[in-house]
């Protein structure tokens, strides 16, 4: 059931001049195409991830600017992937995007290393102003 | 002896003076001096008396002559040999003197001459005579002499026996009497002489006394003896052994009685003293207590020291005072009053008589109780005619424990070997007291252990050194519901097994090592009606004397009910431990559910909400918006299956799912499931081996749908690209057996027995990117079993997943139906 679209398209690497690069990790289609429709639109370049191996292989290879790291994945999940790649590039900044939202799991998220939490469902708005955010801190 | 006694009458004459053969004074040695020169100048006086008359009438001598021969010849008679002479030559010379003074009157001379040698040759030749006759007076008299030193011995010896001794005539009428006889009979030998044996003696003896005497005087008998009674004057009577000899009298020739009388009075006392000792002892050895003991002693005392009442005065520990606890009466009515005054005595120590002995602790008497100085009965011992008192002290260890009092109607003072008797009789009933306050003690001891032992709620068994059961109570009898013997043979054993046992869990020593700390341990046992108890035993060793546990004494107690309350606690615990634990599990598994779900939703939701505010937002192209909308809609019908399956389980699980029964083709129901997968499963591709002939079964066709199409889903979901799904069929005895089988990842072996339970999804590897509910299967396995049927899976990690499930085939569904092959 997972597409063959894995590997994502990129738009430019993560490091070239002007544009900032944010990897998308979700095993979900939906989220994925939904992340990278709205983030394109505002000017971002995205990469796309459909499990936590891939994203640690993408983040590590293409060096995005961020990463939207989704927990509920298969092989590794988002948090064993965050870790990995956390320990390579500890200045990554990686938002966890899960719908395991109750408090108790944001506070975790964050223990875990997490620069930021957005939690499923999110406003549109909120999803932008988070990576606006990071890539004015840029 | 016939002779010495008639000897010993001429100097004692009884019946007055008797002639005696010998000379008054010859012998005699007390003559006076004067009365001897007296006698010796006599003669001489004689002469001079007739010479002085011869002179004076100038008589011739020849007529003077006769007078000077009569003087001479009594002279030569009474005198001896020298004054003979003497007198003889005094008389010559009186014949001469004359015819010499005259002279020449030779006529005269000569005849005076003749006449003088007349008396000098009478005198001489009388003196001769004289000291021959005087020679045997004095052998006489020696004889005489010798005979009464002889009789002066025997008198001593007759006088100074102990036997009393006398002579009466064959009638019994005393003719003499010794000292002792004269003691004996109470009377002065005068008064003795003409009374009579016979009434000498108490009336009862009388009549074998007067018979003896007729016997004796026929002579019958020589001599006869017997234990008699002497009555004296003063109505007193002497015990005596009486012995009677008939003698011949060489006096007079007529016979005598000799009659010898003992006081045997000394002897009885004594005799009832030592008889009076040893029935003190043997009361005392046989007796059985006190009660009992003590009246026996007293009359004993009674009995065989001739008192007349006896009484036992105790020491009252409390009060400090003696009050009497026992008496004897061996006198009559007449002394009831006095003993019965001295029970309602207290007496002090030191006041009165018995105060005073306990006071002291030495026997004491009074023989004057009239005129006591501190006899504290004065009247009623008048009024009982008691006259005297002896009180002795009964020691126990030194120490005076009670006094006893003995009274009686005669005025006696206890001689040295009656008070010895006494002190030693107090001595042994104190220690009788003491040995059977003892023994009451201990008989009261016993009857108290005896009581508890008999009467405790507890079970309580005495154990031998040898770990024997000695003796159960009735308690533990009851309890164990066997009788002495079962309990001993079958019961105790098993009891001290299970006693050791249940030591040895506890690290204590066994049974009959020796248990001293007093510690219970717990045990289970049967009774003797089969029912289990709980028994708590309590081991105490009893020591011997020596200190070695002679026995053991075993409490026992019955604490099922405790036991089994505490059981029941303890399993309502471990229940209500578990029942916790397993709220907390499914407090975990809902939370772990709500997390599923929620994440599930917000899932779903993420694409709902994102794509339809884009939406919102418009400036999107057609294609884009149709897209879109597509999404929402996938998402959609996603959270509402997931609420489906949520609620079909729940009421599965509650029983409120109800499934309709009709005959299904499950050919039919596998072709509609896989017709329904297919358009969303372009990855695989399907295979299906269906048995034509398999009978109908009985079930709800849409839920048996739902089974094939949840196994087929997840069986796609599960499958590589590329990959295969098999749908098999047949008949397996009364069940139809379907198979799902995929070439897919598998399930790992340690999670293919939690496949069919809710929430649990296979998360590892590559399953983790699955998703679903984790209420698929469960909800399966449900409706397979709702059916009468099983459900299992066979799988292996990369070689893909096998799912078998059977549903009953339908009672009447012998026809088989053409499979439509999709």
């Amino acid at each position: 059931m997972p597409e063959a679209n894995a590997g994502g398209t990129a738009v430019g690497q993560g490091s070239t001049a002007g544009t900032f690069i944010v990897l998308v990790a979700d095993d979900n289609e939906v989220a994925q195409r939904l992340c990278k429709r709205v983030l394109e639109k505002a000017g971002y370049g995205v990469l796309i991830a459909a499990d936590g191996l891939q994203a640690v292989d993408i983040a590590l290879g293409q060096r995005p600017a961020m990463i939207l790291m989704d927990v509920a994945m298969p092989g590794i999940d988002g948090l064993e992937a965050m870790r990995r790649i956390k320990e390579q590039v500890p200045t990554m900044p990686i938002v966890i995007a899960s719908a395991h939202s109750m408090a108790s799991d944001r506070e975790r998220f964050l223990a875990a290393g997490a620069d930021n939490v957005l939690s499923k469902p999110f406003r549109l708005a909120d999803l932008i102003a988070i990576v606006a955010k990071l890539a004015s801190a840029r | 002896m016939a002779d010495k006694l008639c000897a010993l009458r001429t100097f004692h004459p009884a019946r007055g003076g008797e002639a005696s053969g010998v000379a008054p004074g010859a012998g005699d040695q007390s003559f006076s001096r004067t009365r001897l020169l007296v006698r010796r100048a006599t003669p001489f006086a004689a002469v001079a008396a007739i010479f002085a008359i011869q002179a004076l009438a100038d008589a011739r001598p020849v007529l003077a002559f006769p007078l000077y021969l009569t003087v001479v010849l009594l002279v030569s008679l009474q005198q001896n040999r020298v004054e003979s002479i003497a007198v003889a030559v005094v008389a010559a010379t009186a014949l001469l003197i004359v015819p010499l003074a005259s002279a020449g009157q030779t006529s005269d001379l000569a005849p005076a001459v003749l006449l003088a040698a007349v008396i000098l040759g009478v005198a001489i030749a009388m003196s001769a005579l004289g000291r021959h006759a005087r020679d045997a007076a004095a052998e006489t008299q020696h004889r005489l002499d010798e005979l009464a030193a002889s009789e002066r011995r025997l008198r001593a010896t007759v006088e100074s026996t102990g036997v009393g001794l006398g002579l009466t005539d064959l009638e019994g009428r005393w003719l003499q009497a010794n000292e002792q006889l004269t003691a004996i009979l109470g009377r002065s030998r005068d008064a003795i002489a003409g009374t009579t044996l016979v009434e000498g003696v108490s009336e009862r003896d009388r009549t074998a006394l007067t018979e003896a005497l007729s016997l004796l005087r026929s002579g019958d008998v020589a001599r006869w003896d017997a234990d008699v009674s002497q009555l004296r004057p003063d109505g007193t009577e002497v015990p005596v052994a009486l012995f009677i000899t008939k003698l011949p009298n060489t006096a007079t020739g007529e016979p005598l009685l000799l009659v010898q009388s003992r006081d045997t009075s000394v002897s009885q006392r004594v005799d009832a003293l030592r008889d009076c000792a040893a029935a003190v002892r043997q009361v005392i050895l046989t007796s059985a207590g006190l009660d009992q003991g003590v009246p026996q002693v007293l009359g004993a005392l009674c009995a065989y020291l001739a008192w007349d009442a006896a009484e036992f005065w105790g020491v009252d520990p409390d009060r400090q005072v003696l009050r009497v606890r026992h008496s004897w009466n061996a006198s009559g009515a007449v002394v009831d009053g006095f003993l019965h005054l001295g029970r309602r005595l207290a007496v002090a120590s030191e006041s009165g008589l018995v105060g005073r002995v306990w006071k002291s602790g030495v026997l004491a008497a009074d023989a004057d109780l009239e005129h006591s100085a501190d006899f504290d009965r004065v009247e009623s011992a008048r009024s009982a005619g008691l006259r005297s008192a002896v009180a002795f002290p009964v020691v126990d260890g030194g120490e005076v424990v009670g006094v006893v009092e003995l009274v009686s109607e005669r005025s006696r003072i206890p001689k040295d070997d009656e008070v010895m008797m006494m002190a030693t009789a107090g001595v042994e009933i104190g220690s009788f007291i003491r040995r059977s306050d003892t023994a009451q003690a201990l008989r009261r001891s016993e009857a108290d252990h005896r009581a508890i032992f008999e009467r405790s709620p507890i079970g309580i068994a005495r154990i031998g050194a040898g770990g024997d059961l000695v003796e159960a109570n009735p308690a533990l009898l009851g309890m164990l519901e066997h009788d002495q013997e079962t309990m001993r043979e079958i019961a105790w054993p098993e009891l001290l097994h299970a006693y050791d046992q249940a030591a040895s869990r506890q690290h204590k020593a066994p049974f009959l090592a020796g248990i001293t700390d007093g510690s219970s341990v717990q045990v289970r046992a049967a009774t003797g009606a089969g029912n289990w108890l709980w028994l708590q035993l309590t081991a105490t060793p009893i020591p011997d004397s020596s200190g070695r546990p002679e026995h053991v004494l075993l409490m026992i107690e019955d604490v099922t009910a405790v036991r089994e309350t505490s059981d029941k606690l303890a399993e309502s615990l471990d229940a209500q431990r578990e029942a916790n634990a397993n709220l907390e599990k499914l407090d975990r598994t809902k939370s772990e559910f709500l997390s599923i779900v929620s994440h599930e939703f917000r899932t779903a939701l993420t694409g709902i909400q994102g794509f339809s505010e884009l939406i919102r937002d418009g400036g999107l192209e057609t294609d884009e918006v149709r897209a879109y909308g597509g999404y929402i809609f996938n998402d959609a019908d996603r959270v509402n299956r997931l609420i489906g399956d949520m609620l079909d389980l729940d009421r599965m699980e509650s029983g409120r799912m109800t499934m309709r029964s009709a005959e299904v083709d499950i050919n039919d129901v596998l072709t509609e499931a896989v017709s329904r997968a297919a358009p969303s499963a372009s990855n695989v591709e399907f295979k299906a081996d269906l048995d034509p002939r398999l009978p109908i079964v009985a079930g709800d066709r849409d839920r048996l749908i739902q089974v094939v199409s949840n196994l087929v889903n997840n069986a796609v979901k599960y499958s590589p690209e590329g990959g295969t799904v098999t749908i098999t069929s047949r008949a397996e005895g009364r069940f139809a057996l379907v198979s799902v089988t995929d070439n897919g990842i598998g399930i790992p072996a340690e999670e293919i027995g939690h496949v069919f339970e809710r929430f649990r999804r296979v998360r590892s590897g590559a399953a983790q990117s699955i998703p679903g509910t984790g209420l698929g299967l469960t909800i399966v396995k449900q409706i397979v079993e709702m059916h009468g049927g099983k459900i299992w899976v066979e799988s292996a990690v990369g070689h893909g997943s096998s799912f078998h499930f059977t549903i009953p085939l339908a009672p009447e569904g012998a026809e088989s139906l053409q499979l439509r092959h999709a």
